[in-house]
């Protein structure tokens, strides 16, 4: 069990999901290393997704959270836990500008409370549901 | 008691923000750029809510889709917009959106052999991992309680890896294709142990 629970922990730091369309270009920041995004790059935590002034890019994330970004966008993942079994959900993520199209996923089903959204002006908390949200420069 | 004399305050707060601040959200909402989010419909129909908090700790929430909160320095207040601004301001975002994930439910005889019913779904799931240019999959296997947790962790598992097998041997390619084990603990049907029930002897195929 204890093996287990680690195992997952572990796996869900590696790969929290995957950039599933992209137009235009965009990068992932990871760490220090700036790399062009495609269809099937793999997001790991703390990632930062920038978008370029006529692109857009979206992504779904390991618990089937989807997110979709406009142009000139940033975002990041900072907190990311989905191990159902043993009750470790949090899902915590930032909009820095642009534009982002947020749809739940398992986390906001099981846990509401664990799902934040963070913008310059207010945290977003989240109860199973679908918004969009700007954040103007 | 203070979080409900808080929440009380708040809302005779903004009902009397929105009354005066009505004309001017109308005004903004039209011209200077500005933050805020609008709650949408869920694709499944219903609407969930959302509950900002600003900067200051004022809170204020939507429940209906369609209505928006400007996310204004000073906290959060209520906002007017049209579907046109939504449009300009969303429109990319919301067209860059994947389709969404798909699951689907495998039901097994009993061992690691899934029901005929069940093998002629397999080319629905191959069909949804086709479909996405970069698809990742989670099969989770579970069972029924008969048998200790421990031999039923390990056959959730061999059900979950049988699954993962049958699908590669078709052909299926995807990013990823993780083959894990909820054992006994996850039932769709709660039981008292030791209960022979076909519906809890599953694998969930998740195509992202």
């Amino acid at each position: 069990m204890l093996a287990f629970g680690l195992s997952a922990h572990a796996e869900d730091n590696a790969r929290i999901g995957y950039v599933k369309t992209l137009s235009g270009d965009a990068n992932i920041v990871s760490g220090e290393t700036t790399s062009a995004a495609r269809v099937g790059s793999a997001l790991k935590l703390g990632d930062r997704i920038i978008t370029g002034a006529n692109a857009s890019l979206g992504l779904i994330l390991k618990d089937n959270t989807v997110l979709s970004l406009g142009p000139d966008t940033e975002i990041s993942v900072d907190d990311y836990l989905y191990a159902p079994a043993r009750e470790a959900l949090r899902l915590d993520a930032r909009i820095l500008r642009g534009t982002l199209h947020y749809i739940s996923g398992v986390i906001a089903k099981l846990k509401p409370e664990a799902v934040t959204v963070r913008t310059p002006t207010g945290t977003i908390g989240v109860r199973g549901t679908r918004f969009v949200v700007k954040v103007a420069d | 008691m203070r979080e409900l004399m808080n929440s009380t305050r708040n809302k005779a707060f903004l009902a009397r923000r929105s009354a005066i601040g009505l004309a001017g959200a109308l005004l903004i909402a039209g011209c200077a750029p500005q933050s805020y989010l609008v709650l949408l419909e869920n694709p499944g129909g219903g609407t969930g809510k959302v509950l900002v908090t600003g900067p200051g700790g004022q809170q204020a929430s939507v429940e209906r889709a369609g209505d928006a909160l400007a996310l204004a320095a000073d906290g959060p207040r209520p906002l007017m917009v049209d579907g046109d601004q939504v449009q300009r301001d969303f429109g990319a975002a919301l067209a860059a959106q994947p389709p969404l994930p798909e699951s689907f439910l495998l039901y097994f005889e009993g061992g690691e052999r899934l029901t005929a019913e069940s093998l002629a779904r397999l080319p629905a799931i191959l069909a949804a991992i086709g479909r996405r240019p970069a698809a990742d999959v989670s099969i989770i296997g579970h069972t029924d309680t008969v048998g200790n947790a421990s031999a039923n962790e390990g056959l959730g598992l061999a059900r979950a890896e049988a699954v993962r097998k049958l699908l590669e041997s078709e052909g299926a390619k995807p990013l990823e294709m993780n083959a894990t084990s909820h054992g006994e603990r996850n039932p769709l049907i709660p039981t008292p142990d030791e209960t022979q029930e076909p519906r809890n002897r599953r694998v969930e195929v998740t195509v992202r």
